[in-house]
């Protein structure tokens, strides 16, 4: 009654049966009370969701969310610091057709409402100047077993470890921190940063090519550094990147070493950041550049000799307009990336021949890349229940046979290669928009429906997988019920 | 075998030694952690023994400014409030009687565990700060809101706002300061008066807003945040 909407999702340790997930919702309910229901965060300062994110959507922050991260979560008192998110949702996408005949094999959940993914958050503050925020997810349709079934799966999902200090007095406000983190940009405050800019619903649609600044190495990786913010006006942050191994492999539970899941990257990689921000009214804008610097071994199960090096630098800016009953938040990010491949990656030969049975235009792999994104996100909320999204994503980059996954057969003449998910022109160029309602009934539940068009895919608007496939039989439509408790 | 041996040896001191130079690295972090926490600029609600100065400044200034001069209309101006009303408020917070939708959203839970003497000492530090001129209004607001201001609506028997927040609007007792507040707030406290009961500590305002009109409202907002006495 008194909670005008929800709250922050908020982590635990790694392999929790479902019951133990079902037990500790009612624990849960049960602590916190019918009527603040609500997790960790808000059981720290006692304020409602609306405080730090903007009309009450999640994870979009507020100013007084962006210091209270930037302060290290350790506004207000020492309080219970579990809690519990889960997103139930149904997708259906335009053209499902298996070209071998196999009806729904690549879009098994497709049609089917589904518990999809569960999180569970340990966040809050710890000292005065330490406070953290971790959070591990049950991925209930992780992988297929031999038999087709679905198996879930733990994994680490976001998390930042915090120390910080403030000066401020009426001539200096300085607020100066340390933080530890397993997703470069995670620990930003903006909402057009990567780690929080994009596809924030599970299960969202989006890009399969983007930089790695923007996701690529989430829950793989663990760094470490300081950052300013000076005057709630300049940010300024360096961190560095390694593996997340060894005494770091807390952060990239459920990735696999030995399978190669896990990318492993040589030494200490730099992420760097730099922001400007300026409130005025009920306004507030920011204009950043921030830079990651990777060297990744190819394969992760021998992670020795030469590297591929990612070189991202990117561009964004927020505007944002907080005047109860409205919110608005204008997000904008142009990425860009190099990579230059290893020796044992680049030059190398390929097979795959077009449609008229020729080599592909490129016979041999490059040596050298670049992928450019461009994404922008409008949202308005009315009175922090009623709220919507458009967004718009494009992605280009070069074209190189080693991204052919695709191709026909130079006998037969028929497609061979990954139908789908395939790419024959070696291009990643994709794009579309998504556009999306919401509804919060309670501050602690989003109800939202979303409808992603593609208007190009993997490099072409048609028959992009060699297979007949158009973009947009990729638009999919995706309803969801995400609750934080 | 003797090689062999000393290489053992010489590889589990290594380890022993970077254990211990770790285990040293990581006590000397904790140290300065600790070392580092003060109560002049902690951030902790619920601990009698932060200053009120320092929560002034590490909580509340997030939103109504170091010096009670805040910027979003979203909060409200706190710069030379009088020191009972700012008490009267926060005590309102905490005691869950103000429980309009500004206040408990965001101050319920700051206030819940404030002592008397922290709130004392925030009344007193934000009644001491300068107000600062806010944005200026629409200036034919503005005159329609003066005229309101200084002498009501005789027709209505709504008495001018002078008449107890002071001719310079700067607020008596537990009459709030209204000059330089954001017209924003202004309007929507109005209407909480007129159409709730969420604040019975001003159940006076509550009579007196009854028969304001939206235009009235809109017009005495806007004169008293440009509305501006050094």
């Amino acid at each position: 009654m008194q909670s005008r909407y929800g709250s922050y999702p908020m982590p635990a340790s790694c392999c929790l049966p479902s019951s133990f997930m079902l037990a500790l919702a009612s624990l849960l309910v049960l602590v916190s009370g019918a009527a603040d229901a609500v997790p960790s965060f808000n059981r720290q300062t006692g304020q409602n969701c609306v405080a730090c994110h903007a009309g009450g959507q999640f994870p979009d922050l507020t100013p007084y969310g962006r210091l209270f991260k930037l302060t290290g979560y350790t506004i207000g008192e020492r309080a219970f610091p579990l809690a519990a998110m889960g997103v139930a949702s149904y997708t259906k996408t335009r053209n499902t057709n298996d070209p071998f005949g196999d009806q729904g094999a690549d879009f098994p959940k497709d049609g089917n409402f589904i518990f999809q993914t569960g999180s569970v958050f340990l966040a809050g503050k710890i000292t005065d100047n330490v406070g953290g925020f971790v959070q591990v997810t049950y991925n209930n349709y992780d992988h297929q077993d031999e038999n087709g079934h679905w198996v879930g799966h733990w994994v680490s999902d976001n998390m930042d470890f915090r120390y910080a200090d403030r000066w401020i007095d009426p001539k200096n406000d300085l607020i100066f921190g340390i933080t530890a983190n397993n997703n470069p940009s995670v620990q930003d405050v903006w909402n057009s940063a990567p780690a929080w800019a994009f596809n924030v619903v599970p299960g969202s649609s989006g890009p399969p090519v983007t930089p790695i600044l923007a996701g690529g190495l989430a829950a793989n990786v663990a760094g470490a550094g300081p950052y300013i913010f000076w005057d709630r006006t300049l940010y300024a942050e360096v961190s560095a990147y390694r593996t997340a191994d060894k005494i770091w492999s807390f952060m990239s539970q459920g990735m696999n070493t030995t399978r190669g899941d896990q990318q492993i990257l040589k030494g200490a990689n730099p992420y760097w950041r730099i922001a400007l921000s300026h409130e005025w009214g009920a306004h507030s804008a920011m204009i950043g550049l921030m830079g990651l610097d990777a060297s990744v071994y190819p394969d992760a199960t021998d992670p020795t000799g030469p590297t591929n090096r990612f070189r991202d630098v990117a561009v964004d800016a927020q505007y944002q307009y907080l005047l109860d009953p409205h919110a608005v938040t204008l997000t904008l990010s142009y990425m860009h990336e190099k990579i230059n491949y290893a020796d044992t990656v680049a030059n190398q030969p390929t097979e795959l021949q077009d449609a008229s049975g020729n080599p592909l235009p490129l016979q041999l792999t490059n040596s050298r890349d670049t992928v450019n994104m461009f994404r922008a996100k409008l949202s308005y909320v009315y009175r922090a229940k009623y709220g919507g999204t458009l967004s718009y994503f494009d992605v280009t980059g070069s074209t190189n046979t080693l991204n052919q996954t695709s191709g026909v057969d130079p006998i037969t003449g028929e497609p061979v290669g990954t139908p789908v998910a395939g790419n024959l022109s070696g291009n990643p160029s994709t794009r579309g928009a998504t556009v999306e309602i919401f509804w919060l009934p309670v501050q602690y539940v989003r109800v939202g429906l979303q409808y992603t068009a593609f208007d190009k895919f993997n490099g072409a608007r048609s028959n992009y997988d060699a297979f007949g496939r158009n973009a947009r039989d990729n638009n999919t439509v995706l309803f969801y019920v995400w609750g934080a408790y | 075998m003797m090689e062999e041996s000393e290489k053992t040896m010489s590889v589990h001191v290594t380890g022993r030694v970077r254990r211990v130079a770790l285990g040293s690295v990581i006590a000397a972090a904790a140290a300065l952690l600790v070392a580092c926490s003060t109560v002049e600029r902690s951030r902790t609600l619920g601990n009698p023994a932060i200053p009120a100065q320092a929560l002034a400044a590490q909580v509340c200034s997030n939103c109504h400014g170091l010096d009670g001069n805040s910027v979003s209309p979203n909060f409200p101006r706190l710069a030379g409030q009088p020191a009972v009303y700012l008490t009267a408020q926060l005590k309102g917070f905490r005691g869950q009687n103000r429980s309009d939708p500004a206040g408990f959203e965001y101050m319920w839970g700051l206030s819940r565990h404030l002592t008397d003497e922290q709130i004392d000492g925030l009344a007193t530090y934000y009644a001491g700060q300068q107000p600062r001129a806010n944005s200026a209004a629409d200036p034919q607001l503005i005159e329609k809101g003066r005229a309101l201001f200084e002498t009501g609506v005789p027709d209505k028997n709504i008495p001018p706002c002078a008449a107890c927040h002071g001719a310079e609007a700067q607020g008596n007792e537990s009459f709030p300061r209204l000059a330089d507040q954001h017209a924003d707030y202004i309007v929507k406290q109005l209407l909480v008066f007129q159409r709730t009961d969420q604040r019975p500590g001003g159940g006076v305002m509550k009579t007196i807003a009854h028969d304001l009109t939206a235009e009235n409202i809109v017009a005495v907002a806007a004169f008293l945040q440009s509305f501006h006495f050094r």
